[in-house]
């Protein structure tokens, strides 16, 4: 059934890959997925939308992975909303830097395979489930 | 007959003449700072001693004082030369040639003086010796002068020594420096690929990821029985991950990468990457020994990191040799120099008889070109096959050695095959 598939926004400034991750996960059958492209409308975007969990990319033109996952953090209707981060940085160290604690460090190194995300979502998504 | 006046007056004038000789004769003997000496024999031996008046200016001791003191010519000549000039005084006595000698007085002053004494015998008509005559000449000045330029040879000798010394540490310094400057540029090199690797990484792997993407919702979809759709697909694959395989090695040179510092047993990261390449060790058919030191001592390290140094190490070994070919790892610890034997030109960074713990990778694969030793650690620097290395292996096991103080040298091993040589500070307990 449509309601019990897990809502998942997925936060990157390059759309062909946002359009891969909501074609790969759609076709799943297990989530709906909306993309944005654009950090700054990110937000609202998730207010409307109401995400199960938001998969973010770190490295973004405006408004970076870090300070979106803050202004997540910071708001009430989203602040209980797990994010990983789906990023090319280099390191932990720097996803870490530009994320802050918010959302615990969950990370995705690019480039990952469906079947990680996959697994990745699961994890996280169960998790939640059970708090 | 007024002829005897006329013999008389030839006699006086002959008589005037050899005053006048005998004057003139004393006269230059007087003037000359050298002098003659006679020596009067009878039978073989010396009876008498004349000794020319220049004797006083050599020797402060006056004609009559030789006179009076017979013996005072033997005492004057200084004592170690005594023996020289009584040889020569007897083989003169025997009517023998003598060649000059050479020998040293002591002065009426007390100062040392150098003489040149050369003897020349006087014979009567039957042969027979009869006197000889020495002439003495003061060469003090030109001794000294000898002794001055023997001196002056002695301390040219000392400074051609020192010179050569000197051109010799020249050398090594200079050979020292040759070999910092390239390591320095190795260096160098090394940061340069990792800072353009850091900022080449964000570029590189979004369009990775896209691709990879991209082949996930293919395959699925791919028609059955297109056997040529799904080979593309695969490769298209394997490109990515080796292209992905490039980029994290050279994010690995790059300064970004995370080190996390502990107590380690070096011996427990050595086996954990031999197991890691298990699979590869069956593949290539080749034999593993390990000897490794049950007493090493911990060493402070990135378990992770040292991992994949050893990874590297034992992926290169097992491409170089053929089935049949001993891989072969070695620990061990002990005092840098001392008991532990390396090629101490590539661990300067270690002092004599500091506690080290040493690992090694040998194979018996079919080594390295000399020509291509000093290159092994340059990034993108590969001898393998197109597809099989990316030349960054030895680069990522060079920049964690170093990052952790550490030192690896690789040379060929005797009697063929590689072996690298890893050293590492050990902790003490």
């Amino acid at each position: 059934m449509e309601t019990e598939k897990k809502r998942i926004l997925v936060v990157d400034d390059e759309p062909s890959i946002t359009r891969l991750l909501k074609l790969n996960l759609e076709q799943t059958n297990d989530y709906v997925v909306r993309a944005e492209n654009d950090s700054e409308k990110a937000v609202a975007a998730a207010e409307e939308f109401q995400p199960d969990l938001i998969l973010l990319d770190v490295m973004m033109p405006g408004l970076d992975g870090g300070e979106l996952a803050s202004r997540f953090e910071a708001n009430p209707k989203l602040k209980n909303v797990p994010i990983v981060f789906l990023t090319a940085a280099a390191t932990k160290s720097e996803v870490y830097t530009r994320g802050g604690k918010v959302g615990g460090l969950r990370f995705l190194a690019k480039p990952v395979e469906l079947s990680e995300v996959v697994a990745c979502l699961k994890k996280h998504l169960g998790e939640e489930t059970k708090t | 007959m007024n002829s005897e006046p006329a013999t008389n007056s030839k006699k006086q004038t002959a008589e005037q003449a050899t005053l006048e000789t005998e004057q003139r004769y004393k006269r230059l003997l007087a003037s000359v700072t050298d002098y003659v000496y006679s020596v009067t024999v009878e039978d073989g031996r010396a009876v008498s001693t004349f000794h020319g008046p220049g004797c006083e200016a050599v020797t402060g001791y006056t004609s009559d004082e030789f006179e009076q003191d017979q013996q005072l010519w033997y005492r004057m000549i200084r004592e170690e030369d005594r023996p020289a000039v009584l040889e020569q005084a007897e083989r003169i006595s025997k009517g023998q040639e003598t060649p000059p000698l050479e020998h040293r007085i002591i002065h009426k002053d007390g100062n040392v003086r150098w003489i040149r004494n050369t003897t020349v015998p006087r014979k009567d008509a039957q042969g027979r010796l009869v006197a000889y005559d020495g002439l003495v000449y003061d060469i003090t000045e030109r001794k000294q002068a000898e002794e001055r330029l023997t001196s002056a040879h002695a301390e040219l000798a000392a400074n051609e020594e020192a010179l050569k010394r000197t051109l010799e540490e020249l050398k090594a310094a200079n050979q020292e420096l040759k070999e910092t400057q390239l390591q320095l540029i190795q260096a160098a090199r090394l940061e340069s690929v990792g800072a353009l690797a850091a900022g080449v990484a964000h570029e590189v792997k979004n369009p990775l990821q896209t691709i990879l993407m991209g082949l996930d919702y293919l395959v699925p979809n791919c028609p059955a029985g297109n056997e040529n759709m799904a080979m593309v697909l695969s490769d298209m694959r394997e490109a990515v991950t080796r292209a992905n395989t490039i980029i994290r090695g050279l994010l690995q040179l790059s300064a970004q990468t995370d080190f996390e510092i502990k107590r380690e047993d070096l011996n427990a990261s050595v086996r954990r990457a031999l197991n890691l390449v298990k699979a590869q060790v069956i593949a290539s058919k080749v034999s593993v020994v390990r000897k490794l030191d049950a007493h090493l001592p911990a060493v402070k390290m990135d378990r992770g990191k040292i991992e994949q140094v050893f990874i590297n190490l034992l992926i290169n070994s097992l491409q170089a040799m053929s089935p049949g070919g001993v891989l072969t790892v070695t620990t061990r610890a002990g005092q840098f120099g001392e008991n532990l034997k390396v090629n101490e030109t590539a661990f300067r960074q270690f002092s004599r008889g500091e506690q080290v713990v040493l690992a090694e990778v040998q194979d018996t694969g079919s080594g390295i070109a000399a020509v291509n030793l000093p290159k092994v650690f340059d990034p993108f620097f590969t001898t393998k096959p197109v597809g099989v290395g990316t030349g960054l292996g030895l680069s990522v096991v060079k920049k964690i050695v170093d990052f952790h103080g550490g030192g690896v040298d690789i040379q060929n091993a005797v009697p063929g095959g590689v072996v690298v040589t890893l050293v590492l500070r050990a902790e003490p307990e």
